[in-house]
């Protein structure tokens, strides 16, 4: 069994996924501590060309599970034959594809389980990781259990870790090992709608300006919107917003939706609902505007500003201007 | 057509939990419901069965005793029958060993279609019915924000980056859904009387010929210590002052913080 760390490395339309530089950087991280080598295992369109540049934030060796524009699911036979030489642990990214292939890996080869995780290091020889749950209220530490077998599988949040940037590395790229047949690779896809309109990967996004049904309306989040441009950030939401159709359900926050862990998130006309925070408490400042002094979300938010949205979020924009403009745009 | 909905009892959403000695969780005096997304997928059944689509529905959970009660409060919302796994050595059990026992039980169902939650409320790990396709070799179709059947196919609707997909896959299969399936109905009184009187099975280890040496114990992991997380500072708040002098105020945290 060897001390190599893997870890999932999605592509699609011919770009590395920001979870996989993450993943990268995070693996070369705990193979010096366990003393193996950062392993992709690169899967998507634009994989096989993709995969050596990982070497820039920290993989030392790429295994290309296949290239091709499909269910990623479907990966899970060649993820599968390349995990089970072993390695301590397998990190995937805690987003539903990564989901859908760490679920895949547990399943097929009996491993344990872990996350999503905020932390992880290498304690004696084993992967030891750190997860929020309750509700955030307590923090677990977790580790496999005595002859568990390897790889352990582990869940990773979004920003747990940050790419290594300005590497000049190139990893060495090999193709998966043959694998056996398997039925998960029986999804296809049978229908494709595209939205007219490029969304966002909230999920990459390290400024989030979210709005609720307190915005009122399609047109309400237009200062929502000109702030988060003043910010450098994206437009995020609370189900009751993607509910009534005023923003697609790609930039809703919260259990069912994305798993965010921006260094700012400003919430504005959202109550702050247990299931929206799951979504966005490991941000790292959160400020909420909030016309409401009793709202939940003032219990945890970092800064709580009462008041009108409407109001306050178009000065808010006006000022971050003037001072961007002030500083001579350095902002 | 046969359903199996897998759902799973779990504390009320902000109720007040914590670990026991044993690092699990402490579920002694906390209300029990089913995992409110596991609703979603009942709903999505008994959608289903009403459109004629499958003939039958079945409940299934792993827990204590207790969870019994909701797979009544399944049956009392629809569906036909439900089966209860419980085992004084499921104690503590952990994703894999759930999906080990919940794959024997589907093995022995033979379900069509097995409809799961997209994730469970006190896990989150949303790997349980991965690993469940993966231990029965049938293909997953997840996240569905629709779940259809047809001509010996599932297909499931899902988001895509920056749309939505239509993925199909041959039956037998493992489903997952969303909240956005639809809101889940209410029991009706009728359907309360009714569901005392609907078959509900108890098996255990023994009749799914597990054993909890081929369980690993109950778990292939442990948690080995529990902590409070970092303390926050206490929540600054701007109030009663007008917009201009709040966006200063603002202006200046963020500043302060090196935000902007
Ligand atoms: C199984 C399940 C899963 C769920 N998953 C999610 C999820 O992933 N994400 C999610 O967000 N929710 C989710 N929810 C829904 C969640 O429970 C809440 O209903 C939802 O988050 C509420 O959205 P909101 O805060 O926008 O709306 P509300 O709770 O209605 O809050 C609106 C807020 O806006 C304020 N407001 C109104 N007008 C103004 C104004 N002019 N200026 C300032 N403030 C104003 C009000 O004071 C209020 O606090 C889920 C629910 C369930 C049952
Ligand atoms: N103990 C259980 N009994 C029945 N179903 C379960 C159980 N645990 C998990 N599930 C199913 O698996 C889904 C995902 O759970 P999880 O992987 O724990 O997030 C749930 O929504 C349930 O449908």
């Amino acid at each position: 069994m060897s001390n190599d760390i893997l870890f999932l490395a999605e592509f699609s339309a011919g770009k590395a996924a920001r979870s996989a530089l993450e993943l990268a950087t995070g693996a070369a991280e705990l193979a010096s501590q366990s003393g193996g080598s950062a392993v992709a295992l690169a899967y998507g369109a634009g994989a096989a060309s993709g995969a050596a540049a990982l070497g820039a934030h920290g993989a030392a060796r790429a295994i290309v599970l296949g290239d091709e524009d499909q269910p990623a699911i479907t990966y899970a036979p060649a993820a599968v034959a390349a995990a089970r030489d072993g390695g301590l642990a397998v990190l995937a990214p805690a987003t539903p594809n990564g989901r859908d292939l760490a679920a895949a890996l547990v399943g097929s080869l009996d491993l344990p389980a872990f996350g999503p995780v905020r932390a992880a290091r290498v304690v004696d020889g084993v992967l030891e990781s750190e997860q929020a749950t309750l509700q955030g209220s307590v923090i677990t530490t977790a580790r496999p259990a005595e002859g568990a077998p390897s790889p352990s599988v582990v869940l990773v949040l979004a920003n747990t870790f940050t790419p290594a940037e300005g590497g000049s590395g190139s990893a060495e790229v090999s193709q998966a090992p043959e694998a056996g047949e398997s039925a998960l690779s029986r999804a296809a896809v049978a229908e494709r709608h595209e939205a007219d309109a490029k969304v966002v990967n909230l999920e990459e996004a390290t400024v989030i300006v979210a709005g609720g049904r307190g915005v009122g309306g399609e047109d309400g989040f237009g200062p929502l919107r000109e702030l988060a441009e003043a910010l450098g950030g994206a437009v995020g939401a609370s189900r009751a917003a993607a509910d009534a159709g005023w923003i697609p359900y790609q930039l809703q926050i919260g259990q069912t939706g994305k798993v965010v862990k921006p260094s700012l998130y400003i919430g504005a006309g959202i109550s702050g609902a247990i299931q929206h925070r799951v979504g966005m408490q490991t941000a790292e400042h959160v400020i909420a505007v909030n016309r409401d002094p009793d709202a939940p979300i003032g219990e945890f938010a970092d800064l709580f500003v009462v008041g009108d949205l409407f109001q306050i979020i178009p000065a808010l924009t006006e000022e971050i201007r003037r001072r961007k403009t002030a500083s001579g745009g350095q902002g | 057509m046969k359903i199996v909905v897998c759902i799973k009892q779990v504390p009320a959403t902000g109720a007040d939990k914590r670990y026991t000695d044993e690092m699990r969780l402490d579920r002694v005096g906390v209300e029990a419901i089913i995992n409110p997304l596991d609703e979603y997928a009942i709903e999505q059944a008994l959608r289903l069965l009403d459109a004629g689509t499958a003939d039958s529905v079945t409940y299934l959970s792993m827990g204590p005793d207790q969870a019994s009660e909701a797979l009544r409060r399944a049956l009392a919302m629809g569906g036909h029958d439900a089966v209860l796994i419980t085992d004084t050595a499921l104690a503590g059990a952990d994703e894999w060993t759930t999906a080990k026992v919940l794959a024997a039980a589907l093995d022995k169902l033979a379900p069509d279609v097995a409809l799961m939650g997209m994730a469970s409320d006190d896990a989150r790990g949303s790997l349980v019915p991965g690993a469940v396709a993966a231990m029965r070799d049938v293909p997953l179709l997840s996240y569905g924000s629709e779940l259809t059947l047809a001509d010996g196919e599932a297909r499931v609707r899902r988001l895509s980056a920056t749309g939505f997909d239509w993925i199909a896959a041959p039956l037998p299969v493992v489903a997952t859904v969303t909240d956005q399936v639809g809101e889940p109905r209410y029991a009706s009184l009728k359907g309360i009387m009714a569901a005392k009187r609907k078959p509900l099975e108890t098996w255990s280890l023994s009749d799914l010929d597990l054993s909890p040496d081929s369980l690993h114990g109950a778990a292939l992991t442990m948690v080995t210590a529990t902590r409070a997380p970092e303390e926050k500072p206490p929540t600054e708040r701007i109030e009663n002052v007008p917009a201009p002098e709040a966006a200063v105020k603002i202006a200046d945290w963020l500043e302060q913080r090196k935000l902007i």
